[in-house]
């Protein structure tokens, strides 16, 4: 590969790596794993129901997402390249001027047939939150997994669209000819305007980060609840915490522009709101720790992984303050703090949040345990050097090394980071390896043989799906469950059958 | 009452679709105020007769829908009705587009033209969809009256509704203010 710059990866290709991997990460790896199959797996049980209401939507919505993917990975088979204007493809670098070749428009037609696909599922998820739950599950009776992912749902309903009308302009610039994005020479005629392309941009973008981590808080509050045998601490607090940066999310996107000469009025309008998000951000944190303060913690792996997304993400959201302030954030712009922030909010809370829900629901989807030590194994040599790549883009982020540049060292003064990023390199070849303990893990025990039938309740949890035989039977409910007390009643010293847990089916016993 | 569950599916994705539109009307405004002369020159040889005409179209189609909810007799006349109004909104588009080519003006010709093409192209296409939904009741209503509820109506209806009232404001933002 690459012969002509002897095996190194030239400039535009490497543009096209990072583009293509922001894409990827988001659009096919999270977004499919955290909200289209937990969503699709977990909503129905949990909640009491069949299936979700509009199940051919669903299927639609899937094979949507399908198309969508096979139209990206098919760019990258073009003669020039796939998309490689950063996931955020801003103009004018993404036009038919930054970039010639169908790379671009064909990433603009995957991302639109994406935003229809998550449409779709968002309207199943609503609506099936909304008019399906069993009798007696009222709003705040629901685990707050389905609390995570109905506001995700609510989120991509509303601003997906925004994201469809903006790739939809961009693709009319660069397919007919308009003018939308392009500004000065380079508009043939008529006036647009490159920035509108961002603000659109991050209106959706703002709250698609909130989306994808909505999921990972939902799950952890509730793994933690369950692994400490104590009710969640403040629980309708999480939910309307959850809640409200759900509606916060909405006023905040400005914080992504700061460096786009917007008046001061409105960055420091900006800033006030992103500040005042990280109240109820904090809020459901204090929470999870109320949650484990005095609980009888019981460190299985799924309790491991969540126990980890405290971590990162308490680490990730104070560095978001740090980029919330719009002087420093003139500073650390584009930098790799901004990097290390983002992958520790996002891909750290998220990844080892998916890791938590994939271990723990695996039994009710597969009626088998995931090996228990290989699972810790996994944890261990994920967790550490994940921090040594995140920490490690922070720090050379701070001292001022920018992303997406091919080669930051034409700057002298990074020349002394370049061990730091040695480190983050090979941290991030060990944190790669880790992933195959946990394929090689969940394989073996689907496929291998002599594995234990798991029981219906695993990890002794009140919540409706452990009522059900593991795996799942396809109706789910032979009948329909009547819910009578919350998702987490657990050490009530006043049980009396053995358990230190009740089921949500039955009726709350007064501590 | 056990039907109504749909509805919430339906309103969930008007305010989708509303979502898109109400960012092509953000960008609209944005360039209005931004301009340092509006109108700008290409905007007052747009034709103005023929979106007139497509309005009217479309508020006809609108109470012709709701003509055909509400009776059973009359239903089938003014399910007709509707459809062919409906196809008659995008043949005037399909005029439109073509007296836009004739005078000079296409799509590529700057911002203004960019915004009324494209605009009414992504309504023609929800325009569309609701052709679909609209043959669809047709579909129940003369071969399967059974399965013709209330609420299918009422669905398919509010997404005609708001296919019209979306027409309204473009026909306004664009041909009128």
């Amino acid at each position: 590969m690459f012969p002509h710059t002897d095996g190194v990866v030239p400039p535009d290709t490497y543009a096209m790596l990072f583009t293509m991997h922001g894409t990827i990460m988001i659009f096919f790896a999270i977004t499919p794993i955290l909200i289209g199959a937990f969503g699709n797996f977990c909503i129905p049980l949990m909640i009491g129901a069949r299936d979700m209401i509009f199940p051919t939507l669903n299927m639609l919505s899937f094979w949507f997402s399908m198309a969508s993917g096979i139209v990206l990975l098919a760019s990258l088979c073009l003669p020039m390249g796939a998309a490689a204007g950063g996931w955020t493809s801003y103009p004018t670098l993404s036009t038919n001027i930054g970039q010639p070749g169908a790379g671009q428009t064909m990433w603009l037609i995957s991302l639109f047939l994406f935003g229809i696909s998550s449409t779709m599922g968002a309207v199943n998820y609503i609506t099936t939150v909304i008019t399906l739950r069993a009798p007696g599950m009222d709003y705040f009776k629901m685990p707050l997994t389905i609390w995570g992912i109905w506001l995700t749902a609510i989120l991509n309903a509303i601003f997906v669209p925004v994201l469809g009308a903006g790739l939809l302009l961009l693709t009319f610039d660069r397919v007919f000819g308009t003018t939308f994005f392009l500004a000065g020479a380079a508009a043939t005629s008529g006036r647009g305007d490159p920035v509108l392309f961002q603000h659109v941009f991050w209106i959706f973008g703002h709250p698609e980060v909130y989306i994808l981590i909505l999921p990972a808080w939902g799950i952890t509050s509730d793994l933690l609840a369950f692994f400490s045998r104590k009710p969640a601490f403040g629980y309708k607090m999480t939910a309307l915490s959850l809640t409200a940066i759900t509606v916060l999310s909405t006023v905040v996107y400005g914080h992504h522009m700061y460096t786009t000469q917007m008046s001061p009025l409105l960055t420091q309008s900006f800033m006030t709101l992103t500040m005042l998000i990280s109240i109820p951000s904090a809020i459901f944190f204090a929470n999870w720790l109320g949650t484990l303060w005095k609980g009888s913690i019981r460190f299985a792996s799924p309790m491991l992984f969540s126990l980890g997304v405290v971590f990162v993400f308490g680490l990730g959201g104070l560095t978001g303050l740090y980029l919330a302030s719009t002087s420093i954030d003139l500073y650390l712009h584009d930098t790799y703090f901004v990097v290390g922030h983002f992958h520790y909010t996002m891909a750290a809370s998220v990844l080892l949040g998916g890791f938590a829900g994939t271990y723990f629901w695996f039994p009710k989807m597969f009626g088998r345990m995931m090996d228990e030590k290989l699972a810790k194994l996994h944890f261990w040599c994920t967790m550490i050097p994940l921090n040594g790549i995140f920490t490690g883009m922070m720090i050379v982020g701070y001292a001022g090394m920018h992303r997406r540049l091919y080669n930051p060292f034409v700057y002298e003064f990074l020349h002394k980071l370049i061990p730091i990023n040695q480190f983050i390199t090979m941290s991030a070849i060990a944190m790669g390896f880790a992933q195959f303990i946990f394929l090689y893990n969940f394989f073996k025990t689907i496929f291998g043989k002599n594995i234990p039938q798991a029981s219906a309740n695993p990890w002794e949890v009140g919540t409706l799906e452990w009522e059900i035989p593991s795996p799942a039977p396809h109706y789910n409910f032979k009948e329909i469950p009547h819910v009578k007390c919350g998702p987490h009643e657990m050490g009530n010293p006043n049980l009396n059958n053995g358990r230190d847990f009740q089921y949500q089916t039955e009726e709350l016993i007064k501590a | 009452m056990a039907d109504f569950k749909s509805s919430v599916g339906m309103t969930v994705t008007l305010i989708s679709f509303g979502m898109m539109f109400a960012t092509l009307f953000l960008g609209f405004f944005l360039f209005r105020f931004s301009a340092p002369v509006w109108p700008p020159v290409e905007i007052e040889n747009l034709p103005k007769l023929i979106p007139f005409f497509s309005t009217l179209v479309m508020a006809l189609s609108s109470y012709t829908y709701w003509r055909m909810e509400k009776g059973i007799e009359t239903r089938k006349k003014f399910w007709l009705a509707t459809t062919v109004l409906g196809i008659m909104f995008l043949v005037g588009q399909w005029t439109l587009w073509n007296a836009l080519a004739a005078s000079g003006i296409f799509i590529s010709n700057g911002a203004v033209p960019s915004m009324v093409y494209a605009f009414t192209w992504i309504h023609a296409a929800h325009i569309v969809i609701g052709l679909v939904l609209l043959l669809w009741l047709g579909h129940l209503i003369f071969r399967k009256p059974q399965a013709l509820t209330e609420v299918r109506l009422m669905n398919v209806g509010k997404f005609w509704h708001f296919l019209g009232v979306i027409w309204l404001i473009m026909y306004l933002m664009l041909f009128v203010l």
